[in-house]
């Protein structure tokens, strides 16, 4: 058969071969047969030689422009291939599948209230100060205007290290350190752990508490009020009610303790006609003890009560916990189960 | 402190609900914990009379009894009790009544005759612990109020059906008696307040001097006085005053001991009854112990007491612990007559101490710690007495036997109006201050305009400076009605550019851990000493709790170890199958350098156990190692930017192999290992648990002015070149690697591990590494880095006998 007949009608047995090729691999075979080093073009170009000179430059273009046919048909049926390959991935999207993850990484319950409560006090424009967990009597008891054999000391049991050495039961033993540290004017707030010989329902031996502390010349009462009603809204929202009632610390004077409405029934003291089980029919839980700085602290920390003013305040961590989350096992808090931790991602 | 409402109405007339009273006192600073309703149970009995009262005719005990419970017929009820008699105004608990302890009353038939009800004895109602026999009513409540059959027994008896509890916070020394809070109440509402009456009658020749009394220390009592009572019938205190006693929590005794019971629960003011007779010499002693004297006290125990415990003694010995309880050998029995009833004051702080060490707090020792009013003595006194005569038959002698060393004089203090005006931010007039004081006992002398003189009353123990006096102006103010500012807040300004807090820090690495996708604990900071001598920990340097809850919580962790430890058993126990832990906290040792005896250092624990992945698809199933603890111990340096520690193997006493952390200063910052196999099976652990500690104080003061460094990027590109390297596993790859970084070459920029292959059953291993080759000032030809790389080949092959 005439070479250029043979060039002429490749295009259609490629036409016929390619109908059938359903995968990229039977193309892929197609286009080696046909467009390869050794395919079928190649071979019927290899007979080129033995043209007459004069008939090389017709095949010449023939055969280049059968080779551009051929490389366009293979062309378009690849991009037909992928097209569909395209439509197929496309209509068997799954956007269902769940996302491979990383590990769940969580902060525990006590640290995201600390840090909420510090982030408040923060923004109003209080440093963090510290201090040690096992601290003097001093420190703890007697600078609080708590000296040996104080009634007050009843209200908290204490662990001992030693007669004079002990696990600080609140943190207001930062106040004296900040304060015999530091000259006034100062505003602080104190987090951390706390200890007390306690262990029930309701108590566990190791609890958290933030100490706030603002000393300057002209703090008042109502600085105090203030101050706590912000921190209250803030944290538990705006429409949170705040009662302040008349209390006894030793440190503080007056002493006040800050009750805010009811996060579960609102502050009415029933749900569904029942009394509310967070409140026990109150409508008020209490949330954090306060008062003005006793005389008798700023003098142990050689401030002049009658030059400086201040009011100093602890929190419970642990309360605003469970009940900005619904926590309703103090205990689980230490018991460090998985399940519980992962309920609090960041 | 319980308060019974009908007991305080006595006193003031107060009109409103035992509620609204228990609210108002919790603004006033005396917090209601609830209002108790003692006799609710019992609120469904009747009175009754007994119309006619028949042997059982099968029974040799039980009485057949007709009873007028007002109603048209009378009721049927079969009774058990010896001292039934047709006649008596009783007590019936009706069918559908119910009794304490929730018993509801139902029809009944006792040996074929049917019983409507039951007739009951004070026990059953829960009154007191008396069951000998059914309750007999008098014809008259104390009142004079007739009881009628029908009417409600609780309301016709007059008992205290309201009962406030209400916690006092230890100032309130004024308020551990219904007197005291008649006093504050009329205070706050202007009423008026009325003492209840006395009307003592002293007969017989002046005792004032039959029982001489000697204080011998004025400041442990400042003031001893005393009555004797003579002729004294000892017996059961009357209904009324069982059942109050009852209501408030106090067992009834007899008339003598109750009345001192009823004193301290009304005036506040503690007595002692002892028998008169049984005091040797007639005389009273108050002094000091001696160390080791002893006293049985009325508890039957014997207490030996220490120098300094204050005693009542007679002419030979002590007689009870003052101020804290009385002793056995002179206490009122049933045989007593003659009363020497004591009225004392003593100084708070020394009951403490003797009530503290003995563990023996009682109702007088707690109102003595707290302060008791010296002005009230004489009253109280008085006031038993004429209860006691009243109620025993007996008589009060004339006069009063007293030693006073130290009269009380009313405390002065200054109250300055501006002062209380800048400390509550309110402005407050003179006369709403005087009026308060005034009204709470206190008189004023405004003779300086600017600063009043104020003595205060003697029941008000807590009121000593000016800061308290503006403390009641502020609580009659309403504390909830003081103004709301917000303060501008003092900037220091040294705060500004100073080194990252510890907390922050601490903060910033909890996030980074949680972020990384560890869960974060918190444990006790107390374990116990066992926990750690499993982990092999050594004794000294411990933190012992003196007086610890239990011995699991005696001593201050020396690592996190034992708490996370002790997480990973608790979640395997509960299915997990993969624990990622990580905690912050102290661990503490003594150090005797320390003001607190005690070294605090911050620490920061990973574990990790079990499954790389939790249950969830698209992951490989495959434990969690070595390499996956030490990647997150790598990532915290770079994240602090702070050089690599190298990693060495040490013995440790619970982790194998144990991985120390060394600084290139040399300093030790932590320790990765796997809790040694014999010991994980105590947490139950079957898998590898990998732990890594790592001194967190170190790392905040070491990263303090850590920061990142720019550098330029690389204008020509780098060429990569692998090899492969069998080396025996022994051959650490740190080795391999500082062996290549070694070569003395000018082109090799960085050797990393790309992988490692350990063919089973060999002694070698394949170690591939990339090398990566670069010149900053042109681009590199394939032949020279061949040349480089043939170099660093056989420079391995020759310095550590690898084979490439």
């Amino acid at each position: 058969m005439d070479l250029l007949e043979q060039l002429n009608g490749l295009a259609a047995k490629l036409e016929v071969r390619l109908s059938q090729a359903a995968t990229e691999a039977e193309l892929e075979s197609a286009r080696v047969d046909f467009l390869g080093r050794k395919g079928r073009l190649a071979e019927l170009m290899s007979h080129l030689r033995e043209l007459s000179p004069e008939e090389r430059p017709a095949f010449g273009q023939t055969a280049n422009a059968v080779k551009q046919k051929l490389t366009a048909m293979l062309d378009a049926r690849r991009a037909e291939q992928e097209q569909a390959a395209e439509s197929a991935f496309l209509a068997s999207f799954d956007p269902t599948v769940p996302g491979r993850t990383l590990w769940n990484g969580s902060l525990h319950p006590i640290t995201l209230a600390m840090e909420e409560v510090c982030s408040v006090f923060r923004s109003m424009g209080y440093e963090i100060a510290g201090g040690p967990e096992v601290e003097t009597d001093f420190n703890c008891f007697e600078a609080l205007n708590m000296p040996p054999e104080h009634p007050a000391r009843d209200m908290q049991d204490t662990l001992y290290i030693s007669d004079k050495v002990l696990l600080r039961t609140h943190t207001s033993c930062v106040q004296v350190r900040t304060m015999m540290s530091r000259k006034p004017p100062l505003a602080v707030i104190g987090p951390g752990k706390v200890y007390r010989r306690d262990s029930d329902v309701t108590h566990t031996p190791m609890f958290h508490q933030i100490e706030g502390l603002l000393v300057d010349r002209r703090v008042t009462m109502a600085d105090l009020r203030g101050t706590l009603t912000a921190f209250v809204r803030a944290v538990f929202g705006s429409g949170t009610r705040v009662r302040f009632r008349p209390s006894f610390f030793p440190f503080t004077e007056p002493s006040v303790e800050v009750d805010m409405s009811c996060t579960r029934c609102g502050g009415h003291g029933h749900v569904d006609g029942q009394p509310c089980r967070i409140c026990k029919g109150s409508g008020w839980l209490e949330i954090l003890g306060s008062g003005m700085v006793d005389p008798a602290v700023f003098s142990a920390v050689g401030y002049d009560p009658e030059e400086v003013s201040g009011f100093a305040f602890g929190l419970g961590v642990e309360r605003i916990a469970m009940l900005k989350y619904g926590l309703t096992d103090l205990r689980m808090n230490f018991e460090n189960d998985v399940r519980f931790l992962h309920q609090f991602p960041v | 402190m319980l308060l019974s409402f009908n007991w305080l109405k006595e006193f003031v007339p107060y009109t409103g609900t035992a509620e609204e009273l228990g609210n108002m006192l919790t603004m006033l600073g005396l917090e209601l914990e609830e209002v108790l309703h003692p006799y609710a149970e019992i609120g469904g009995v009747v009175i009754g009379r007994v119309l006619t009262c028949e042997a059982h005719p099968d029974s040799d005990h039980l009485h057949v009894c007709t009873v007028d419970v007002g109603a048209a017929d009378p009721l049927n009820i079969v009774c058990g009790a010896p001292n039934v008699a047709a006649g008596q105004l009783v007590p019936v608990a009706p069918v559908g009544s119910t009794l304490p302890g929730g018993l509801v009353m139902k029809k009944a038939k006792l040996r074929g005759v049917p019983s409507f009800g039951m007739i009951c004895s004070e026990r059953e109602l829960g009154l007191t612990d008396d069951h000998s026999g059914i309750l007999v009513l008098p014809e008259t409540s104390r009142s004079g109020h007739r009881l009628m059959p029908g009417e409600r027994f609780v309301e016709a008896c007059e008992l205290d059906q309201e009962v406030l509890d209400i916690s006092i916070t230890p100032n309130r020394a004024d308020c551990l008696s219904v007197y005291g809070f008649a006093r504050i109440v009329g205070a706050y509402l202007g009423l008026p307040v009325t003492r209840p009456a006395v009307h003592l009658q002293e007969t017989g020749d002046d005792m004032s001097h039959a029982v001489p009394v000697d204080v011998q220390d004025g400041g442990f009592c400042p003031s001893y006085t005393g009555r004797i009572i003579k002729g004294a019938k000892v017996a059961p205190s009357p209904a009324w005053m069982r059942y109050r006693l009852h209501g408030v929590g106090i067992r009834p005794i007899s008339n003598l001991v109750d009345v001192t019971n009823y004193i301290l629960m009304e005036l506040g003011q503690p007595l002692h009854a002892f028998d008169h007779n049984k005091l040797a010499g007639g005389r009273i002693i108050v002094r000091t112990a001696r160390e080791g004297e002893e006293l049985t006290t009325l508890d039957g125990q014997k207490r030996v007491l220490r120098e300094g415990d204050g005693l009542i003694c007679d002419a030979e010995k002590p007689v009870a612990l003052a101020g804290v309880m009385g002793g056995l050998e002179t206490e009122i029995t049933d045989e007593s007559e003659s009363v020497f009833l004591e009225c004392a004051v003593f100084r708070p702080r020394s009951i403490r101490v003797t009530a503290r060490r003995l563990g023996l707090t009682s109702e007088a020792s707690y109102r003595y710690e707290r302060g008791v009013d010296p002005t009230g003595m004489a009253f109280a006194l008085d006031r038993a007495a004429t209860l006691m005569a009243e109620l025993s038959g007996a008589t009060v002698c004339r006069g009063v036997c007293a030693c006073t060393p130290q009269p009380w004089k009313a405390p002065e203090v200054r109250f300055r109006r501006s002062r209380a005006e800048a400390l509550l931010g309110v402005a407050l007039t003179d006369e709403f201050c005087a009026s308060t004081l005034e009204c709470l006992g206190c008189t004023v002398d405004r003779s300086a305009k600017d600063e009043w003189k104020v003595r205060t009353p003697g029941w008000r123990y807590d009121l000593t400076r000016e800061a308290d006096l503006i403390e009641e102006v502020a609580i009659f103010k309403g504390v909830d009605n003081l103004g709301e500012t917000l303060p501008s807040i003092p900037q220091n300004l040294a705060a500004f550019g100073a080194p990252e807090g510890r907390h922050a820090f601490m903060m910033r690495i909890k996030h980074w851990a949680a972020g990384l996708g560890l869960n974060e604990a918190v444990n006790y900071s107390f374990v116990g000493n066992k926990d750690l001598d499993f982990l092999g920990l050594p004794p000294e340097g411990r933190v012992n709790i003196m007086n610890p809850l239990t011995a699991e919580q005696d001593v201050l962790r020396t690592e996190l170890a034992p708490g996370l430890f002790q997480n990973v058993r608790q979640n395997i126990a509960q299915g997990a199958n993969g624990v990622r832990l990580f905690e912050v906290a102290e661990a503490f040792r003594l150090d005797a350098s320390s003001e607190t005896t005690v070294k605090e250092v911050r620490h920061l624990a990973m574990v990790l156990y079990g499954a790389r992945h939790d249950d969830v698809w698209a992951h490989e199933d495959a434990d969690m190692d070595y390499v996956d603890l030490k990647g997150l111990v790598e990532k915290l340096f770079a994240y602090l930017r702070l050089p690599l520690p190298s990693f060495s193997v040490e013995e440790h006493s619970y982790l194998a192999p144990a991985v120390r952390m060394t600084m290139p200063d040399g300093t030790i910052v932590g320790v990765i290992g796997r809790l040694k196999p014999a010991l994980a099976d105590a947490y139950l652990a079957r898998k590898a648990v990998w732990y890594a500690d790592v001194d967190m104080d170190y790392l905040h003061a070491a990263s303090q002015n850590m920061r990142p460094v720019f550098q330029s990027l690389p204008v020509f590109p780098a060429v990569r070149r692998d090899i492969t390297f069998i080396a025996p596993r022994t051959l650490h790859v740190e080795t391999l690697l500082e062996s290549v970084r070694g070569v003395k070459t000018s082109l090799l920029e960085s050797v990393e591990l790309l992988y490692i292959y350990e063919p089973e059953g060999s002694a070698d291993r394949n170690v591939t590494c990339r090398l990566t080759f670069r010149r900053a000032d042109r681009t590199l030809q394939d032949g020279e880095v061949d040349k480089e790389r043939e170099k660093i080949a056989s420079a391995l092959v020759k310095n550590l006998g690898v084979k490439i």
